[in-house]
């Protein structure tokens, strides 16, 4: 039981580092981001890579892939996404997908499409209570809280973080005054998209890397994003947290329904507080 | 004169379908034709009511399954197995219905995913020892009269039947009161609202009936290929008929036929030749959302207008 507890934190610790900038891409600009995804995988990817061609360990290879994430994602903001502001929804949506499909079918170019698994960069276990637990599962049930506090204090005590909220509520009150609300969301937008890269670097370890690993990701993502309320940070947190846990208990007793409880849990949601986007 | 224009249409689209017969083989040109009605279909919601859905193969899904159990476990007549397939895939409609149209933009498009990927998973897995899980299961039908569906040049005829049939109600439900309403909603749902409409109940019902349109297409494709598979259900498909809807111009029923068998074109005949097939998708898709909003049938609609005429639609 303590091992199938562990198990749903760790998955929402993970939901929780991604969905958080697609929460607030959501919240912000009003954008479904697909490309989250592709971002998503690029940073499981750029990890193998910089681990096995650079012959460095786990912890250089994270900074790696993150400082190569972010890029990407501000060239997909500023030429995909500042393009289609203030457009009909529908078009981001398509073209974020488009931008998924074209960055995928790259990182099968690249890497092939085989499935690559990593093993587990900690190797350690820990016993509490007669239940062996991997330390790498504590460490990212602690990276996201140290995420999530993080974000909080960004939010609070810094200017741009005051300057988003304030975007979030009025975004033309913020213009009114003289602030440019749209650099300030792309700031949070590549903000978010590295924190996408930390997560799939994160769960690399845990499953297996292979170019549709985004896919099945992100819809768990946005469900945990339309149940937490877009543009939470406390709402995406509790969640994350709870749709984890979710994925876990089911999955303790029937395995492949774990993943399609989640979008039941959405469904119920929307039919008790219908969300107009 | 109207009446006439009507005739002319119906028969240039049969003869645009009878002329790439002999190009084509005649189960391939079934295809396509059954392709379009699955457009036609996704038409009514996205270019007309202006909702993306992300889940249209849901009910492409239903109408296969439908008609493939309905041979197992009910009767093999193909008439009433098509009916049910029809009538199953509006039934998943109308429980889906309530609760994907109170949203829009993008939660509408999620949504509809997320019940696409649950019918997957039903098919692919919960009830695999009904569906025969990821090997599929063969549909056999019943010869009625002439009606033999083994017969390819039978299929070819009903199915280009059915598209015009479908193109006729369509076309005439997009210019009934109905269908101005619709497009009402997609332009300023909350005027509708002031107005009075309960604009929910035409959602709804406009979801219906694209829903059931899309069963008929799933019905019929296992009409033409005896064999239903969990790709008629997958969510990775979904980008097809939004790509074949976009090429061909949202909101425009020649549009979305000839989006139909452009994307035919490209992914039965290109696709051998271009290796980076998701690549070409994906920069194709950018294009069109980019730079030819309109599709082949605005260009071919601004390149028949009078000069000073050319508004920009949108």
């Amino acid at each position: 039981m303590i091992a199938t507890i562990v198990y749903g934190l760790t998955i929402g610790g993970i939901l929780y580092i991604i969905s958080i900038g697609l929460s607030l891409t959501f919240g912000t600009m009003r954008i479904v981001n697909f490309a989250h995804a592709l971002v998503y995988t690029i940073g499981a990817y750029v990890l193998i890579a910089s681990m096995r061609v650079l012959g460095i360990g786990f912890l250089p290879s994270v900074l790696v892939a993150v400082a190569l994430a972010l890029p990407i994602s501000w060239l997909i903001e500023a030429f995909v996404i500042r393009r289609l502001y203030g457009e009909s929804l529908d078009y981001a949506i398509i073209a974020t997908f488009a931008v998924l499909l074209i960055g995928v079918d790259a990182i099968k170019w690249i890497w092939g499409a085989t499935p690559i698994s990593l093993s587990d960069p900690i190797g350690r276990d820990l016993e509490i209570l007669g239940v062996v637990l991997p330390v790498y599962r504590l460490v990212i049930i602690s990276a996201a809280l140290v995420v999530h506090a993080g974000l909080v204090l960004f939010f609070r005590r810094t200017v741009v973080g005051k300057i988003v909220v304030a975007g979030l509520d009025d975004k033309d009150a913020v213009r009114a005054m003289g602030i440019d609300a749209d650099r300030y969301f792309s700031i949070i937008f590549v903000l978010g998209s590295g924190l996408a890269a930390l997560g799939g670097i994160l769960y690399a370890p845990i499953t297996s890397v292979h170019p549709y690993m985004g896919f099945q990701i992100l819809l768990l993502c946005f469900a945990v994003v339309i149940v937490g309320g877009m543009g939470s940070l406390q709402g995406t947190f509790l969640a994350s947290f709870g749709l984890g846990m979710m994925i876990s208990l089911t999955g303790r007793f029937w395995g492949p329904a774990a993943e399609t409880m989640v979008f039941a849990v959405m469904a119920v949601a929307l039919i008790l507080r219908p969300l107009e986007m | 004169m109207t009446r006439m224009l009507k005739r002319v249409e119906i028969l240039l689209i049969a003869a645009g379908f009878l002329a790439l017969l002999p190009v084509l083989k005649i189960q391939r040109t079934t295809d396509f034709i059954i392709f379009c009605i699955f457009v036609l279909s996704y038409d009514l919601l996205y270019g007309f009511m202006g909702r993306l859905s992300f889940g249209h193969m849901l009910f492409l899904g239903a109408g296969a399954y439908g008609v493939t159990l309905f041979t197992e476990h009910g009767s093999t007549n193909p008439f009433l197995a098509l009916g049910f397939a029809v009538v199953a895939s509006a039934a998943v409609g109308v429980i889906v219905g309530p609760i994907v149209v109170r949203t829009t933009g993008a939660a509408f498009a999620l949504i509809n995913l997320a019940f696409n990927q649950i019918g997957y998973f039903l098919v692919l897995i919960a009830f695999s020892k009904y569906t025969g899980g990821e090997d599929g299961m063969a549909a056999t039908f019943r010869t009625l009269g002439f009606f033999n569906l083994q017969n390819r040049k039978v299929v070819f005829g009903f199915s280009l039947l059915v598209l015009l049939l479908v193109f006729l109600l369509l076309k005439r439900l997009t210019s009934s009161p109905f269908g101005i309403l619709l497009r009402m909603i997609k332009e300023n749902e909350m005027r509708a609202r002031f107005l009075g409409y309960n604009t929910f109940r035409y959602k709804w019902l406009a979801f219906i009936i694209s829903a059931a349109l899309a069963g008929l297409a799933g019905a019929l494709s296992i009409m033409n290929y005896g064999y239903v598979t969990p790709s008629f259900i997958d969510p990775n498909r979904n980008v097809e008929v939004i790509f074949a809807v976009l090429i061909g111009g949202a909101g425009n029923l020649y549009g979305a036929v000839i989006g139909g068998v452009a994307f035919m074109t490209i992914s039965n005949y290109l696709a051998t030749y271009i290796s980076r097939w998701e690549m070409f998708l994906g920069i194709g898709l950018l294009i069109l959302v980019f730079r030819f909003r309109a599709g082949i049938s605005g260009a071919l609609s601004r390149l028949f207008q009078p000069v000073g005429a050319s508004e920009e639609r949108r």
